[in-house]
């Protein structure tokens, strides 16, 4: 929790130019890499969007020019047509680049996040599970829908800076002459415009203005940014209450306990971070609202000097009225370029924490070794895996979840994991299935420490079917065999063997049915139960020399719940098995039970030698549940 | 993959809205009024005419300076108007600076008390309504109404004040023009209405063919989500379901990226008519407005000002245009918010009997031969149910899943109201009495659980006002969840839900199951619904909640639903369903007797746990 605190300051800290410049163009390299065209095809659009205003510019100040002048017709209409001719040419080429853009970005905001959805399919699972690392996902993407900060938006700023440098660049080649052409001496007074050190002057103060507004800009921005964790946390808050009465589940409890007088009372609260007395207006009210004002008053200013330097100018005689109203245009779109141009600094300088949040995220090192050793499921018949000594501490935590676990797995023989809430069940079988490395001590396969081989190769060793197992909104054979190429007879036959038999054969669509209507409108929706037992088809599919299964009869009526005992055999047939359970039931069919408290493996051995030791953890776990069961059965 | 529903949904989005967009303008603006935010509307009206008043200060700006520099005005005058026009677009943006960026806290809250109007319908609506379909169809364009920034119910005073803002600006650039020719006027309108036409013919495409893009989103969406998931990534892994990811993945972005360059080929059509328009339409303007400089009839001046007002004149009439099509599109939105709003409660509530337990009083309910079917079934879930719940009564309800034991208590409690038959609150058929009333005679806990993003005081006491600190920490030592609560650095003060809070605490299954134990003791209802209250608890944490069990439930009826039979011997009485029906009813050993379904089940279960050899257990 602490690392959280942690973050809004960070992100309110400034960082240096080259910090800010590293941060962004690692984030366009990144985009780049996946996604050339993205940038590509932004760019281009940026340059040609550069040049059609000074066409227009340049061609209405030589009409004008020539109408407050000479006005000879066959020019004017030359002039004419060679504007719209251009124009039409140009907003040709826009277009056709304006539709590669679009292509080129199109579901730009979803591949952004696939990149980092692809992050987290190749973290440690170990990783993956903390809550710190979904708070960091989180807050990137609650930052990026709130106010836009993160990856999403740099592409768009760098794309401004390029259409304002080379505007800025075509600009000053238009109006050079201004600056060359003299206020004849014939103007008197005005010819003071001639000086140099008056047009150091004039260049002096609009480059201030030109900085200000920015700096006005970038200044209220930073209040903004600076306001981003409180942002999150209303936008959270509210994430809750606009949910609760539209989701499926609690409709009950929200009637039972008359929990819509919390939302009542969140929702009057007029004082909460976005409403019309909370802290959002009154920075509106106050310092951000000034400084939006500032610098919306600063163009203006601008202008202002242009029109007058320009004017007093023309006014002199130094050029007709066209150049003078390209002057003005070409100079006022100056501000605009350089306002731009600094603008999107101010956006990439505030932006650069929340890039380091992304990267932060993105480099998060893996720390379980991959292995090397080759292991083969098909090759290795003769399979012995070991615990020695195993201790394990999850990450962060000072208690041992585990201590000194030692343990031998026979092929072929079921295992029971019994214990309290929390004794170490779970954490025993992430062990053994490597989503964990041990703290202490070493697993080992065939006498070989499971760390050294292949990673994957060792997943395929195991089957599970989790207590919170996920299956998937497709096809029944998609769930099974988590993969669109299959071979549709083992799946049905893996169905049969989960118990799923009758049910199959009820089904029009046969494995094709959909598993929900989500993505087909005649999906199946399968019960608790049904579910629990394609997962177990799924485990059986895979086919792994060990089954695992997570308190799979938890939420079934007690019928289903024999159906499993009874087909577990078929279940597991040859493979080693291992069981966890609350019901204790289920320890009558195993071959050996390990028995879990505080971390610790307290007992080993069948049932029947377990029961000898009346004052054992198991006993006592056993008759809790037995002694309502016994001696009056008929 | 197909998406019949698709047809039907657009169908649905075209039906006749009920109420018209000068009822849904005037709707928004008594809100305003009535909600003490009438800022909205005075800065609102502020921007447009700020606004406009900019964009004509604008447009004469450059032609006055060319005037004066035309005609050689002295230094002074020029110096003069620059300095007026200077201060005047100078304090214009200011000002509208200003008040744009006053806009939002004012509209925002608006947002939230109709946020909160829908939160208190969906919370509060007859529990009946939500199986309704029509119903959850309303609720969802309602929703959609105020979700997020851009939606209808903020949206309707950037579109409205734009309008007014356009109408404004589009009078002014009409007086101006009117100097200058009405056939010009003219055609530019009409050259405007064709681009709107062509543009929104081809945007129609969209409507009429992104279904093809549908269920590549949907691949996307969908794929994300198992991206993102913590509990999906350990299935991911250990299935080596990453390929199939990937190619979902590459499919769906196809699909959209498919439909979007047809899209793009069909949109392409507009620019290309736009510039084909463009030329003429600019072409004309040119060639006018030269011909009266040549003529003589307009100084240079006036031929910029002119030039620049006719070119921007077809934008303020489009700007109409589209503004009045967005207001229509947003007054249907809230119109739908509004059906929603209206949408009839078959439940009585404030109009009905008020009711106010007293844990003193006796309360028996009774099922007066009840049944139940749930819209479109083919049969009853629950058919000819007699049953009374007896004053301080423990019933255990069991059955097979899918029996009907949670129509049962959802009948129980006054979610459903029975399809035949009647259940009588001592003697009077609850439909009478205000439903919420009724309400209050019940504690439970569901197999769903809602924790609050709040205390753990608040989210036991289910209130935050007063809390009794006493019985608080009664009820949570109760449900056994002391010694963890009191562990806490902040005790009963600790936050929950970690989704909303940073420093809020992760509670387990077993944990949070106990807490909602906690809060329905603490509410101390005269009845105690427990629905699978152990299913995730261990064999200690259960057995020792039965030993508590009649404690709890002191002096209170209570109805335990619960698939490990053991539990129900701690019951009065035992009643099985079936099928539907009321199968057998009895205390434990008198249902043991009767050797049906109850002693099967209870065989089936207990069999594991005799003493003695099983070598065929296996084969049970």
């Amino acid at each position: 929790m602490s690392g959280k605190s942690d973050n809004p300051k960070q992100a309110a800290k400034r960082k240096s130019l080259p910090e800010v410049l590293r941060l962004n163009l690692r984030a366009m390299r990144l985009i780049y890499r996946r996604y050339p065209h993205l940038i590509l095809s932004g760019q281009l659009v940026a340059i040609w969007r550069a040049l059609p205003a000074y066409v227009n510019i340049s061609f209405s100040a030589q009409i004008l020019e020539e109408l407050a002048g000479n006005r000879d017709k066959n020019r004017l209409l030359l002039l004419i047509l060679l504007t719209l001719t251009i124009n039409a040419l140009l907003s040709l080429v826009d277009a056709l680049l304006t539709r590669y853009k679009t292509l080129s970005t199109n579901l730009f905001f979803h591949k952004v996040r696939k990149i980092l959805g692809e992050k987290q399919l190749d973290m440690d699972y170990s990783i993956l599970e903390k809550p710190e690392t979904a708070e960091k996902v989180n807050h990137i993407w609650q930052l990026h829908y709130n106010s836009g900060w993160g990856l999403i938006n740099v592409a768009g700023r760098f794309e401004a800076f390029t259409q304002a440098f080379i505007s800025l660049f075509v600009g000053i080649a238009l109006v050079v002459s201004l600056f060359t052409s003299k206020v004849p001496q014939s103007a008197g007074p005005l010819t003071v415009l001639n000086s140099p050190l008056f047009l150091v002057g004039l260049v002096a103060a609009l480059l201030l203005l030109t900085w200000a507004a920015p700096f006005f800009i970038t200044k209220s921005q930073g209040i903004w940014a600076s306001q981003a964790s409180q942002t999150a946390l209303g936008n959270r808050i509210m994430g809750f209450y606009g949910n609760m009465g539209r989701q499926e589940q609690g409709a009950e409890d929200i009637r039972i306990y008359r929990q819509d007088r919390f939302g009542d009372k969140f929702y009057k609260d007029k004082t909460g971070y976005w409403c019309s007395k909370g802290s959002y207006a009154r920075l509106c009210r106050g310092s951000m609202g000034l400084y939006r004002v500032v610098a919306s008053a600063i163009p203006a200013l601008f202008t202002g000097l242009i029109y007058g330097f320009v004017g007093l100018k023309a006014l002199g005689g130094a050029f007709g009225v066209g150049m003078m109203t390209q002057y003005i245009r070409v100079i006022s779109r100056f501000s605009d370029n350089i306002s731009s141009l600094l603008r999107s600094w101010g956006f990439l300088r505030n932006n650069a924490p929340f890039l380091e949040n992304v990267f932060d995220f993105l480099d998060i090192p893996n720390e379980m070794s991959q292995g090397s050793l080759p292991l083969e499921r098909e090759k290795v018949r003769e399979y012995e895996i070991e615990f020695r000594d195993v201790s394990f501490c999850y990450p962060g935590s000072t208690q041992y979840a585990l201590r000194h676990v030692n343990v031998k797995f026979q092929a072929g023989k079921c295992m029971a994991v019994v214990g309290e809430n929390g004794s170490g069940k779970t954490t025993f079988i992430k062990l053994l299935c490597r989503l964990y490395d041990p703290t202490e001590g070493q697993i080992l396969l065939n006498g070989i420490d499971i760390r050294k081989y292949d990673h994957q190769q060792y997943l395929d060793f195991f089957s599970v079917v989790f207590q919170d197992f996920q299956l998937t909104n497709f096809s029944l054979a998609q769930n099974v065999s988590g993969s669109d190429e299959y071979d549709a007879r083992r799946i049905v036959s893996c169905l049969r063997r989960a118990g799923l038999g009758e049910r199959l054969e009820e089904l029009p669509e046969g494995i094709e049915s959909y598993y929900g209507t989500h993505f087909h409108p005649d999906g199946i929706h399968f019960s608790g139960g049904e579910a629990q037992k394609i997962a177990i088809a799924r485990a059986l599919y895979k086919d792994a020399p060990f089954i695992i299964l997570d308190e799979p009869t938890a939420s079934l009526d007690p019928i289903a719940e024999a159906e499993v005992y009874s087909k577990f055999n078929g279940i597991v047939q040859d493979k080693t098995a291992i069981y966890i359970s609350h019901r204790l039931s289920s320890c009558r069919f195993c071959d050996e039970i390990l028995v879990f408290q505080n971390g610790f493996i307290v007992q080993q051995g069948s049932h029947k030698e377990l029961l000898t030791d009346r004052d054992g953890k198991y006993s006592q776990l056993w008759f809790a549940q037995a002694q309502y069961y016994s001696g009056e059965t008929g | 993959m197909k998406f019949n529903n698709a047809a039907s949904q657009e169908q649905e989005a075209r039906r006749k809205p009920r109420y018209s967009v000068i009822q849904n303008v005037a709707f928004m603006v008594k809100l305003a009024w009535k909600e003490k935010e009438k800022k909205v509307l005075v800065l609102g009206l502020s921007l447009a005419v700020l606004s406009t008043a900019k964009t004509v200060a604008s447009l004469y700006l450059s032609p006055a300076i060319v005037g004066l520099v035309e005609k050689g005005a002295p230094i002074a005058e020029l110096l003069w108007t620059l300095f007026f026009f200077t201060v005047l677009l100078l304090t214009l943006p200011a000002l509208m600076a200003y008040v744009s960026g006053n806009t939002a806290p004012g509209r925002i809250t608006l947002r939230t008390v109709l946020m909160g109007a829908i939160n208190r319908k969906a919370c509060c609506c007859s529990y009946a309504n939500l199986l309704d379909k029509k119903f959850k169809d309303r609720m969802m364009e309602a929703y959609q109404a105020v979700d997020g920034g851009g939606c209808a119910a903020e949206n309707i005073w950037d579109v409205l004040f734009g309008l007014i803002e356009n109408v404004l600006t589009f009078l002014c650039y009409l007086l101006l023009l009117l100097n200058v020719d009405f056939f010009l006027l003219v055609v530019i309108t009409l050259v405007a209405f064709l681009r709107y036409r062509i543009h929104k013919f081809l945007n129609t495409y969209w409507y009429r063919h992104h279904d093809e893009e549908r269920e590549g989103y949907s691949l996307i969406w969908e794929m994300r989500q198992y991206c993102e998931s913590v509990p999906m990534a350990k299935d991911i892994r250990l299935f080596s379901m990453r390929p199939w990811i990937e190619k979902m993945y590459a499919k769906g972005f196809e699909l959209c990226d498919a439909f979007q360059r047809k899209y793009q080929n069909v949109l392409l059509r507009g620019p290309l008519s736009d510039l084909i328009l463009d030329f003429l339409l600019q072409g004309l303007i040119y060639a006018y407005l030269i011909y009266l400089v040549l003529n003589g009839r307009l100084n240079v001046s006036s031929f910029l000002l002119y030039f620049t007002a006719a070119n921007s004149f077809s934008g303020w009439i489009s700007g109409i245009l589209d503004n009045s099509l967005s207001l229509y599109q947003t007054s249907l939105s809230l119109s739908f918010m509004r059906e929603f709003l209206d949408y009839p409660e078959p439940f009585t509530f404030e109009g009905g009997v008020p009711l106010t337990p007293d844990p003193a009083d006796r309360y028996e309910i009774t099922f007066e031969d009840v049944s139940y079917r749930y819209e479109n079934a083919d049969q009853d879930t629950l058919s000819h149910i007699c049953l009374t719940l007896h004053p301080g009564e423990k019933l255990a309800v069991v059955g097979l899943n899918g029996a009907g034991k949670t129509t049962l208590v959802k009948l129980l409690c006054g979610f459903l109201d029975p399809t035949k038959g009647r259940i009588l609150l001592n003697g009077t058929d609850i439909r009478t009495y205000n439903r919420r009333d009724y309400y209050r005679l019940f504690s439970a806990v569901f197999q769903f659980s809602s924790l609050l993003p709040a205390s753990v005081a608040v989210n036991v006491a289910q209130n935050d006002g007063a809390i009794d600190e006493e019985r608080l920490r009664r009820c949570v030592a109760q449900a056994g969840l002391q010694e963890k609560i009191e562990s806490l650095p902040l005790k009963y003060d600790t936050l929950l839900d970690r989704q909303v809070y940073d420093d809020a605490i992760q509670l387990s299954g077993g944990e949070i199951q106990r807490l909602m134990l906690a809060r329905a003791l603490y509410k101390d209802a005269p009845f105690i619904i427990l629905d699978e209250p152990t299913a995730a608890l261990d064999p200690l944490a259960e057995a020792d909640m039965y030993r508590k069990y009649h404690e709890m439930t002191k002096e209170r009826s209570s109805l335990y639903i619960s698939h490990r039979l053991a539990s129900t011997r701690f019951c009065d009485r035992i009643i099985l369903i079936e099928n539907g029906t009321l199968a057998e009813e009895g205390t434990h050993e008198q249902l043991l007797a009767l050797g049906g379904s109850y002693a099967r089940l209870f065989r089936v279960q207990s069999r594991y746990y005799q003493e003695g050899e099983m070598t065929d257990v296996r084969k049970i």
